[in-house]
């Protein structure tokens, strides 16, 4: 450190400091500036060496904001010996680093300033290089910067260099602050799991302050020379006295009149707002400030921009949360400015008028699903059962109390409850279907069987969750009379009906008419359908017959084969068979064969083989048919002396079938034999519906017009196991089993389908097959 | 319309019910079977519980909503289908 500035030498181009000149833009190339020592001095900056030099390659540089490009300009300080003494810069600048602009600091007018502050700041920083901005940016920061200096900075910061300076190294403040936040930016971008090393390293003693002592300890070894110089100086006073030059003197400055001024500002107001920001309430922020980013790029209106991020708050958003939405979106989109001068209008929502609530989609979805929930409420121990869960009563689990019965339990059957409604009441069900899809949901055709008293008919889907009230009502013009849903698509319903048309309908949308009708079809059904069928031909003749097709029997002696043709819009009838009257052989041989056709009742496909397929007739013969033969029968079976009402494979064994009609049989046969196998009847009525249970290969349901039968051949070949009377009055017309669960559905006259469910009723199962292949046998084996 | 008004009527007369009230989101009853002042109790009641488990629902998962809320006392049975505009509450006394 030295003890004294004695001289520095300061080339300055602009103003210098004494001179107090306006900013002189000419630059002269050798202006020194030699300081006096003065008390001021004492904060000399840098080590060593007594005096300093300040070089500052003049040059014809000009103090202009605009300018870019700063000349290099260095600045070199040399003691008095001419001895390099330029401090070396702490902070090295990269030699390709962007010419500096100068910053805004550097376009501060000058001032006057002193030379002491001047060198309290720059003198850290200046080098070979200016980097007159790099640190007195620091330093700017941290401390109380004059503008003087910062005139001087700047001043500096335009000095033309001498030749052996590189020119690209001038960094100014803004240069410097850029390159900080280049660094910043890379920074964020690299993964932040990286490890990262941290060197500590110590760096040169920086001497920033050096105030040399005044006075000299009598013990120092200079104070010999200093007491030395002290008496010659008193000596010189002396023998100078009356000279001006050494005498102390005194002065006075001026002091400026001081004058009060008061400002007087209306009162601040305060006032207190508080929010509470959810963890949705952030949420909904950040994606409604989201898609009003996405919308700014689109458009540049900004009242729809305000527009659009109010209409995203509920009516419950304070003033405060705007601010919270818009301060959010800053971050998020670039023209924040923009929107926060946007007026913060409390949103005034539209009122909705009550009825256009009533209306709504979501009113209506919500009324069908609070409905569900009180029925399930209502219902909930007979649904419980009916799919087989422990019901709940009194929120206390029932388990199954039939193991405290007595004996072997009986089985029965209770019933659980029964879909119908006011539009159903009176009608006669004729038909039942279960949808391939959702094992819900149950479609019921309703019709009249007798040729009188026709009315228009009506298809109801009933769904399990609602017993009281049917998901689609579709009304047609005739009774229906035979029912199917589409296994392919599972939402295409066929419906036959009296009149012979067929018409398919859409249960999964509203409308109420039917998708296709059959009823332009040229060689459309004349005489009721009595049964309709979707049948899915896995080997198929041609390619037209693929997929699934329509199968429907008729009263006018036809089974015929229907293809929708989406885009056709039509039915198309590829094929047809024709029942032939069987002339009895013995009695009527006189008279002419008249040929004509007799009605067909039933039919059913093969489990397994879908081209062969049986047929009843009103006759009372069964008949065998193949899809491949159209004109004849492969078999025919003769037992029943009135009308077959229903034919159906077992789905278990695949060469057995039951036929029922109104002879008041059911007969059981075997596809081989002509003879029925078994025969079963138990009350003198028709027997309107037979069909063999999905789960146990010996069970079969019947009904008759006065009760309803269960049957198990594996307990009694001869009586049925349940019988259930139907109400008085009341005719019972039309048994479904359930798929999944041990319930069985009953259609009566009266518009009802009662839903059933078999209690203890342990048929076993998997040896089910062979317990029916061993009652016929035995059966056989006891005939002959 | 009709349609609306039909299965109104339908869910007032299922076993048990006991009341049926449609408020809008002001708390004005629309429709409702009870009386003015059970209605304007129920309504602003139920409001606030229903803005609380919204809200609970949507701090444990923003983008989850809460469509339904069922409140089982000992004598009956309270249904709630909040929505933006409206709510429509049902009260049932359940069969057991």
């Amino acid at each position: 450190l030295f003890n004294t500035l004695a001289a520095v030498r300061v080339k300055l181009n602009t103003m210098l400091l004494y001179s107090r000149s306006s900013r002189a833009m000419n630059i002269s190339t050798s202006g020194i500036l030699r300081l006096n020592r003065s008390a001021t001095y004492a904060r000399s900056i840098n080590a060593s060496v007594s005096r300093k030099s300040f070089c500052l390659a003049a040059d014809s540089k000009i103090l202009e904001k605009s300018s870019v490009q700063t000349p290099k300009h260095t600045i070199q300080v040399l003691d008095e010996n001419g001895k390099d003494v330029t401090p070396r810069p702490v902070y090295q600048p990269d030699p390709a680093a962007v010419q500096s602009k100068h910053s805004k600091i550097f376009a501060s007018d000058t001032s006057g300033g002193t030379m002491s502050d001047f060198y309290s700041t720059t003198y850290q920083t200046t080098t070979n290089a200016s980097f007159a901005g790099a640190f007195t940016r620091s330093l700017f920061g941290s401390g109380s910067v004059s503008i003087g200096s910062q005139s001087i900075m700047e001043s500096m910061s335009e000095e033309i260099e001498d030749p052996s300076s590189k020119r690209d190294n001038s960094i100014s403040l803004s240069d410097v602050q850029v390159k900080r936040e280049e660094v910043k930016e890379l920074i964020q971008e690299e993964m932040l799991d990286d490890m990262v090393d941290l060197y500590l390293v110590e760096s040169d003693t920086l001497c920033l302050l050096d105030m040399p002592a005044i006075s000299v300890s009598v013990d120092s070894m200079e104070a010999e020379s200093v007491k030395e110089r002290n008496s010659r100086y008193t000596e010189l006073c002396k023998n100078r006295t009356g000279n001006d030059k050494y005498m102390g003197r005194s002065m006075q400055t001026f002091n400026g009149a001081s004058k009060t001024k008061e400002v007087q500002s209306e009162a601040i107001t305060m006032a207190d707002a508080a929010t509470i920001a959810n963890n949705w309430d952030m949420y909904d922020s950040f994606c409604s400030a989201g898609q009003g980013e996405v919308d700014l790029s689109t458009d540049t209106d900004k009242a729809s921009i305000a527009e659009m991020i109010h209409q995203n708050h509920g009516p419950t958003r304070t003033m405060e949360r705007t601010m919270s939405v818009i301060s959010s979106s800053t971050i998020v989109s670039s023209s924040s400015s923009r929107m926060e001068m946007e007026p913060f209008v409390v949103p005034s929502e539209s009122k909705p008028d009550p009825e256009l609530i009533l209306q709504s989609e979501e009113f209506q979805q919500h009324l069908f699903v609070m409905e569900r929930i009180i029925l399930e409420n209502i219902y909930q121990p007979k649904l419980a059962a009916y799919r087989q869960l422990p019901t709940l009563e009194g929120m206390v689990l029932l388990e199954e109390s039939s193991l405290d019965e007595e004996g072997p339990p009986t089985p029965a059957l209770e019933r659980l409850w029964s879909f119908s409604c006011e539009l159903t009441t009176g009608r006669n069900v004729s038909s039942m279907a279960w949808n391939k899809r959702n094992p819900d949901l149950l479609a019921v055709g309703y019709g009249q069987f007798a040729f009188k008293d026709q009315k228009p008919g009506l298809v109801c889907c009933w769904s399990l969750k609602n017993p009281s009230w049917p998901e689609r009502i579709f009304t047609c013009q005739s009774g229906v009379t035979a029912l199917d849903f589409s296994a392919s698509s599972a939402s295409m319903l066929a419906v036959g009906m009296h009149d012979g048309t067929i018409a398919t309908y859409n249960v999964q949308s509203r409308e109420k008419t039917p998708v296709i009708d059959s009823s332009d079809c040229v060689h459309k059904h004349t005489s009721p359908v009595w049964q309709v069928r979707w049948i899915n031909h896995e080997r198929a003749l041609s390619g037209e017959d693929k997929g699934e097709a329509l199968i429907s029997v008729s009263a006018d002696g036809r089974i015929s084969k229907w293809f929708l043709r989406k885009d056709l819009m039509k039915l198309k009838r590829t094929r047809n068979d024709r029942f032939k009257r069987q002339v009895g052989e013995k009695e009527r041989k006189s008279e002419a064969l008249i040929s004509r056709q007799a009605p067909g009742l039933c039919f059913d496909f093969h489990p397994t083989d879908s081209n062969i397929y049986l047929a009843g007739t009103e006759e009372g013969h069964i008949h065998k048919c193949s899809c491949s033969y159209n004109e004849q029968f492969l078999e025919t079976y003769q037992a029943h002396k009135g009308p077959l009402y229903r034919i159906t494979w077992s789905p278990f064994c695949s060469d057995v079938f039951l036929s029922c009609s109104s002879d008041w049989t059911i007969q059981l046969w075997r596809q081989d034999l002509f003879t029925p196998v078994l025969g079963f009847m138990s009350t003198q009525r028709a027997v309107y519906d037979v069909m063999w249970s999905p789960k146990w290969a010996t069970v079969f349901g019947a009904v008759n017009e006065g009760r309803m039968e269960i049957w198990d051949l594996g307990a009694s070949i001869l009586d049925p196991t349940i019988v259930n009377p139907a109400s008085p009055g009341v005719k019972l017309t039309s048994l479904l089993f359930a798929t999944e669960t041990d319930c069985v559905l009953v259609g009566d006259s009266d518009g009802q389908v009662s839903v059933y469910q078999l209690k203890n009723f342990t048929a076993g199962e998997g040896t089910q097959v062979g317990t029916l292949e061993d009652i016929i046998g035995s059966t056989l084996a006891s005939q002959l | 319309m009709a349609e609306v008004e039909e299965t109104l009527k339908r869910i007032q007369t299922h076993e048990g019910v006991i009341g049926t009230i449609v408020v809008n989101a002001e708390g004005i009853p629309i429709r409702t079977t009870l009386d003015n002042s059970t209605t304007v109790q129920y309504a602003g009641l139920l409001h606030q519980l229903t803005m609380k488990a919204r809200s609970t629902v949507r701090d444990i998962d923003p983008q989850n909503d809460l469509t339904f809320l069922r409140i089982r006392s000992k004598k009956h049975e309270i249904m709630v289908a909040p929505d933006k505009e409206y709510m429509l509450i049902v009260i049932q006394n359940p069969s057991e």
